[in-house]
């Protein structure tokens, strides 16, 4: 007689637990996705592609002849402002670039998977360069603080290159959607395109 | 009117300033300025009387706007060097003493407002930081210069 009874309480007990369980799953935040997570990424791989990347904009904030030209300088004060300007600019680059590539990691997160049907080792393999970037961003900004814009030329190339390959497996993710939906999107947030 | 025929005329038009205005003025920090200077401050749209004659507002607007992104681009990609070149040139041409022209330039930092309206903080900041370096050279000279040959002080090297 107490053996059913106990068996009716553990049952009752279990039966609390799976919709306790439930109820704070359904609650879990989900990662970003659809169209919001997806105009993210895209501006993302705009700044980087336009802004932050392109060879001749890192000449000339990294630029030895801008440095030549000033060192050239008799006046300390001149110089002084030039390296410390050019830090102040850096430090900046360095931050948008970590900025956009953790926008562009929040997109990969909410709804590369879904749209590109990434494989896991490619995943694992994104997620390791994401890590990896995001590491020599912080690098970059402690090297940039302490020893100013010239006092790190080869993480500079190290992170730009590795930038470049993220924006190109993004852009890959992305290449099914077309500028136009794009735009329908940003026009209308609250019409979702078919793709999607 | 369709984009595609609305794109044809934002580059004729464009193509227009370019031959007969922009090609006049030789330096991007003097074609920025003039640029800029077409922008009403209070709403961002661009005005110009000869292209309205021949394209709409928003034509005319849209031209005025690609040019002076182009401008912005040519003088943001310029090395120091050049941009202190352009700087004592544009004061030479100004009718005003360079002693006070760099105190009014650092102290008011007009090219702030010289910048095309989508411009990214961080490409806007390098210009106005190279604006700022080059301002600092130009006077560094100003205070060497000798005295009998005032002009000279424009075309020095920063060594000098």
């Amino acid at each position: 007689m107490i053996s059913p009874m106990i068996q009716l309480i553990l049952t009752f007990l279990v039966v609390i637990g799976v919709f306790v369980a439930l109820y704070f799953l359904s609650r879990r935040p989900q990662p970003a996705g659809g169209s919001e997570s997806l105009l993210e990424g895209r501006a993302a791989l705009n700044a980087l592609q336009r802004e932050l990347l392109p060879p001749e904009m890192l000449d000339r904030i990294f630029s030895k002849v801008d440095h030549e030209y000033v060192s050239q300088d008799a006046s300390a004060a001149v110089q002084g402002l030039f390296l410390k300007e050019r830090r102040k600019i850096a430090l900046s680059w360095a931050h948008e670039l970590q900025e956009q590539i953790l926008s562009l990691r929040r997109f990969h997160l909410g709804s590369a998977r879904f749209y590109a049907r990434l494989s896991v080792r490619t995943e694992i393999k994104l997620a390791l360069q994401f890590l990896s970037l995001l590491f020599l961003c912080r690098v970059l900004r402690g090297l940039f603080f302490v020893r100013g814009a010239y006092g790190a030329p080869r993480v500079v190339g190290y992170a730009v290159a590795a930038s470049a390959r993220i924006c190109s497996i993004s852009e890959n993710a992305m290449s099914f959607l077309k500028a136009a939906e794009l735009d329908s999107v940003s026009e209308n947030p609250q019409r979702t395109p078919m793709l999607l | 009117m369709t984009p595609v025929s609305k794109r044809m005329d934002v580059v004729e038009a464009g193509d227009d300033l370019r031959r007969r205005t922009l090609s006049h003025i030789k330096r991007p920090l003097d074609r920025l300025i003039y640029l800029a200077s077409t922008r009403d401050y209070n709403t961002g749209f661009y005005y110009h009387d000869g292209l309205a004659s021949r394209f709409s507002q928003e034509v005319v607007c849209e031209a005025l706007a690609d040019c002076h992104r182009q401008a912005f681009r040519e003088l943001l990609l310029s090395p120091l060097e050049n941009l202190v070149g352009q700087m004592a040139e544009y004061i030479e041409t100004s009718n005003t003493s360079p002693a006070d022209f760099v105190a009014a330039w650092k102290k008011l930092e007009p090219y702030r407002v010289a910048v095309p309206v989508d411009t990214d903080l961080l490409t806007a900041e390098f210009l106005f930081s190279n604006f700022k370096i080059a301002l600092a050279i130009l006077e560094a000279r100003l205070n060497t210069r000798p005295q009998a040959a005032p002009d000279a002080w424009l075309h020095q090297s920063p060594a000098q």
